[in-house]
């Protein structure tokens, strides 16, 4: 085994790995550095990390994988390369209304041909859920902590316990340099340019004739303050995963309708929706007779259960907890969820509506009940007669045998079945029919099967259903109807605060790193001549104008460009 | 005058200041050798009476903004001109920032012409004042799109920086560097490509030219009923392709050619994607001459002729200049691209983050400029490389911005295009 000499001519140990001696700042290793005179690497000061361990164990091995930028970087680009392919195709998750893999096969393979074949036997149709790809963003997270550790401590280290009087090598080889002789009494000098520096807001420390200028020493955690923002970011949204934190679901509501949200305790009323579209003169020319909207809105009020939630023999007993206007921008908000408005649907959908039953004969009005849509009463007091509702179907139709059944569970065309007893009725009751919907195909098949019951001899055919005074100003008085569907999306989602904990540190950890810059300057004179060195990790534009500005008021004047020692070498 | 003239007017005008501003940098670079003067001073003269006139041109810009802003009642960045517009205005301001800290003028001589371009292009679209989409109605339209647009607004000026940085430091001689020189070349056929685009849309447009074909678009609904659905495709070029599925209604002659050569692939099924095709072939095409022509009248590759009036200024400047200012842009952008983006997918879409394409896009370019600033660190990845980072990392700012909504539909796409 090879036992590297680590110990600098100064008389410091350093760790092994060390490139820059810990104490002094002699370079340690030439061919690291290059040319005897280049300008050093000064990449966290040139001290070692745990990364560069001797004997490594796999541990250690793991640890040196995710510890080096350059597999930072190659992570980087991987995971831009997988999530820009994800953007050829839709992805399958934009489609609400397919669920099975061989519905997907059969989309990717008529909307893009062989390419799309490819593309979802591949799997990149669900690229984001890929385990390849949350692979490659949880070995971000990896290097994100690692490489921040493996650096952050060491350079916190040789930061903090700094020495003033450094090698000579150390100042002549950094990236700003100036050399050249200084008259009279060199402490005197140095007090001097120790006060300039001051006023550019350095930090000073004098030793004699050496001295060491530092400011925005603070800058240099930027980059790590970012990183523990960006893991924060990363383990809420692997947070997001946990079920008990997360909710998203959809629920229709047409106007008037109350609901439970599923899993919950709340239920949600929609008690209007209102659309507004923007006047024609609003409208410019390529969307002239067009409807587009200027605002849609629901008006949703929240009510939690306080009573006989679980009870099926009774209505649940309900609370009114909140109530909010929804709008696109403007989600209803109540403990953890979230309402928020997805999208409409213009969808007419019967309510109730006011029937009147009236003598077929001599028109007389024996009095008005309402039948509802959804869970209609069974039975209905009228005048003299009693109404007992025997069957609703709110989808009317016939089945293949010519029976009538239901076909959806909608109200489209709800058909009501009454058997009405009474004075001067059959004494079993008569059967009589009732379609709302004054469309034709209703209207008859309500003759046709009245008919067939009076001609049975269920019915003598007394009565009729008439909705009185159908219109009224302009507006229905007797019917009720949902002129619109809303969507609305229920969300829940626990991890959302520490996402945006960790965005906002991210955030100040950029602007510390991007927006300050760290620099030092070193100098030392020996013999009457000047040697200093300066190093910033970034803008070295700003760092030489500073130490041109100090030197010129010193007396010593220099362009600043002439200060850049890699420039020279050129 | 009301207020939709007096934007319209302060847009033109400074549109020309523009161009006007552009004259004097170009005059500042490349007149240094011109008889009876001290290039030094000339370049500084020239190159003061250029920035100004960037100022002024700048100041009518902002004029233009807040004017339109007041007649429609919303901040003009919700749809393509709008944002268009809008992101020249935030690249003269980086350029004006950039410029404060390093004072070289010469920047200016890339910077304008970027404006200039963007500008043009904002033109092409719609610049009718439309109602807002209500998805859109939202405070965050101000905050999210107006620093996104800054940040992308710095990788701008680091573009043209960079741009400058590989036409100075190209090796016109030796036969090993061949590759850079071509590749140099190529960036500049792509702006002259961009440029061809510009003069064949205004072209036609200012000679009238119109061609309409009806496209027929059959879709399958969620409940499997098959929709036709017949739409005319009206194109302002004269159409080398014709949509997928179409027949001719109209077509003005031109060159002799009255029928479309060839009809679009059933898989480029977007939104107008043969008419996008067709507008590429011409912005190829009228670049190609363009480039030819430019190749005739200089005998030698445009890099040639630009390279030796940079030659006094430093490439360090140059590489130190593109670095900060992607250096000022990142957080930026990291705040407005994807931050407040973020909040706002939030507040307007339920969720913070949905993989939509414009979203995977912002992802796409911050995650390649923290790339290209973590390659910094290493040493071998500064100069030439990371000059060349930073033009590639502009492309993919333009891609996410344009190419995004012209290639890809998603969430975004009601950011008008047409």
């Amino acid at each position: 085994m090879l036992i590297q000499n680590t110990k600098c001519e100064c008389g410091h140990q350093n760790p092994v790995g060390t490139v820059l001696c810990e104490s002094c700042g002699k370079p340690l290793f030439e061919e690291a550095a290059g040319a005897a005179d280049a300008p050093l690497e000064m990449r966290y000061d040139g001290v070692a990390r745990r990364s560069q361990k001797q004997n490594p164990q796999l541990v250690d091995r793991v640890w040196n994988f995710f510890s080096s930028v350059k597999i930072a970087i190659y992570l980087i680009i991987l995971t831009l390369i997988g999530a820009a392919i994800g953007t050829i195709f839709q992805q399958e998750s934009t489609f609400i209304n397919m669920t099975t893999d061989e519905e997907f096969a059969k989309y990717y393979k008529e909307t893009y041909g062989t390419a799309g074949v490819i593309y979802h036997a591949l799997g990149l149709s669900h690229t984001y859920e890929s385990w390849w790809f949350r692979g490659l963003l949880v070995m971000i997270g990896a290097s994100l902590v690692i490489c921040s550790l493996d650096r952050v401590l060491p350079l916190y280290r040789a930061l903090n316990k700094q020495q003033i009087r450094k090698h000579l090598q150390f100042i002549t080889r950094q990236q700003v340099t100036y050399s050249g002789p200084v008259a009279g009494d060199a402490t005197a000098w140095v007090d001097s340019f120790k006060q300039q520096l001051k006023r550019r807001g350095y930090r000073v420390h004098q030793d004699g004739t050496a001295l060491l200028a530092e400011k925005n020493r603070f800058s240099r955690w930027g980059p790590y303050i970012n990183h523990i923002g960006l893991i924060l970011f990363l383990l809420a949204v692997l947070g997001r995963s946990v079920p008990a934190w997360h909710m998203d679901q959809y629920l229709a509501l047409y106007e008037g309708e109350t609901r439970q949200i599923p899993n919950t305790n709340y239920y949600l009323k929609n008690e209007d929706f209102t659309l507004e579209l923007y006047d024609e003169s609003e409208l410019a020319s390529n969307q002239k007779g067009k409807a587009v909207p200027k605002l849609f809105e629901t008006k949703a009020t929240m009510y939690e259960c306080v009573d006989a939630c679980n009870d099926p023999t009774r209505d649940p007993v309900l609370k009114q907890v909140e109530q909010h206007p929804i709008q696109v921008n403007s989600p209803l908000s109540y403990g953890d969820l979230k309402i928020y408005q997805n999208s409409y649907q213009a969808r007419v959908r019967f309510i109730s509506v006011n029937v009147t039953l009236t003598d077929t004969v001599t028109g007389k009005a024996y009095g008005t009940f309402t039948l509802k849509a959804d869970n209609p009463d069974r039975v209905y007091e009228v005048g003299p007669y009693t109404l007992r509702l025997n069957d609703y179907f709110p989808d009317f139709g016939l089945d293949s045998e010519s029976r009538p059944m239901t076909k959806t569970r909608d109200p489209n065309n709800p058909a009501f079945a009454f058997t009405i007893k009474g004075p001067e009725l059959l004494p079993d009751g008569e059967t009589y029919l009732y379609f709302p919907m004054p469309n034709e195909e209703s209207k008859a098949y309500q003759a046709i099967l009245n008919d067939y019951y009076v001609k049975n001899g269920q019915s003598s055919g007394k009565f009729v259903f008439k909705v009185e005074n159908a219109m009224s100003g302009g507006k229905m008085v007797n019917v009720t109807f949902s002129e619109y569907t809303t969507f609305l999306n229920i969300r829940k989602d626990l991890a959302m605060p520490y996402i945006w904990v960790g965005a906002a540190i991210s955030m100040i950890g950029l602007i510390m790193g991007f927006y300050w810059q760290h620099r030092r300057v070193w100098l030392r004179i020996d013999d009457g001549t000047l040697s200093l060195g300066a190093h910033t990790n970034k803008n070295s534009y700003g760092l030489r104008a500073d130490v041109a500005w100090a030197l010129a008021k010193a007396g010593i004047e220099v362009p600043p460009k002439s200060l850049d020692n890699r420039r020279n070498l050129r | 005058m009301n207020w939709i003239d007096l934007s319209s007017n302060a847009f033109t005008g400074a549109f020309f200041l523009y161009c006007a501003a552009f004259i004097c940098y170009a005059i500042a670079v490349a007149g240094k050798r011109w008889s009876n003067r001290d290039p030094q001073s000339h370049t500084a003269r020239w190159g003061r009476i250029g920035f100004i006139a960037a100022i002024i041109a700048w100041a009518l810009h902002l004029v233009f903004f807040f004017a339109r802003w007041k007649v429609q009642g919303h901040i003009p960045t919700s749809n393509m001109y709008e944002f268009m517009t809008f992101l020249a205005m935030a690249i003269m301001f980086a350029f004006i920032v950039v410029y404060l800290i390093y004072r070289n003028s010469l920047l200016g001589a890339f910077a304008l012409p970027l404006v200039i371009i963007i500008v043009a292009y904002a033109s092409v679209f719609p610049s009718e004042v439309q109602p807002l989409n209500p998805a859109l109605n939202s405070i965050w339209l101000r905050v999210h799109v107006t620093t996104a647009a800054l940040g992308e607004a710095f990788f701008a000026v680091g573009f043209a920086a960079a741009l400058m940085q590989l036409i100075r430091v190209v090796d016109t001689e030796r036969p090993d560097k061949a590759a850079s020189r071509i590749f140099t070349e190529f960036s500049l056929s792509v702006i002259i490509i961009i440029l061809g685009f510009l003069v064949a849309v205004f072209g036609f447009r200012g000679a009238g030219y119109e061609a309409s074909f009806s496209q027929e678009k059959v879709e399958i609904a969620d409940d499997g009923t098959v929709n036709t659905e017949v739409n005319e495709v009206v194109y302002s070029l004269p159409p080398i392709v014709a949509p997928y599925n179409s027949e001719t209604i109209a077509f003005d002659s031109f060159l002799g050619i009255d029928k479309p050569l060839f009809e679009a692939p059933s898989w480029m099924n977007g939104v107008n994607a043969g008419r996008k095709l067709n507008t590429v072939i011409w912005s190829v095409i009228t670049g190609l001459i363009i480039y030819g022509l430019l190749r005739l009248l200089a005998r030698k590759p445009l890099y040639a002729v630009i390279k030796p009036h940079l030659m006094d200024i430093d490439a360090d400047d140059l590489e130190e200049i593109s670095y900060r200012a992607i250096a000022i842009g990142f957080p930026v952008f990291t705040l407005g691209a994807l931050i407040f983006a973020m909040i706002w997918a939030e507040i307007a879409w339920s969720r913070f983050w949905g993989w939509d394409p414009k979203e995977v896009w912002a992802l796409v370019t911050w995650l390649f400029y923290s790339a290209y600033l973590h390659l910094r660190l290493s040493r071998g990845w500064q100069g030439t490389r990371s000059a060349w980072l930073a033009v590639i990392g502009f492309l993919v700012v333009m891609f996410t911005l344009i190419g995004v909504n012209l290639v890809i539909a998603g969430l975004h796409s009601y950011a008008g295009v047409s």
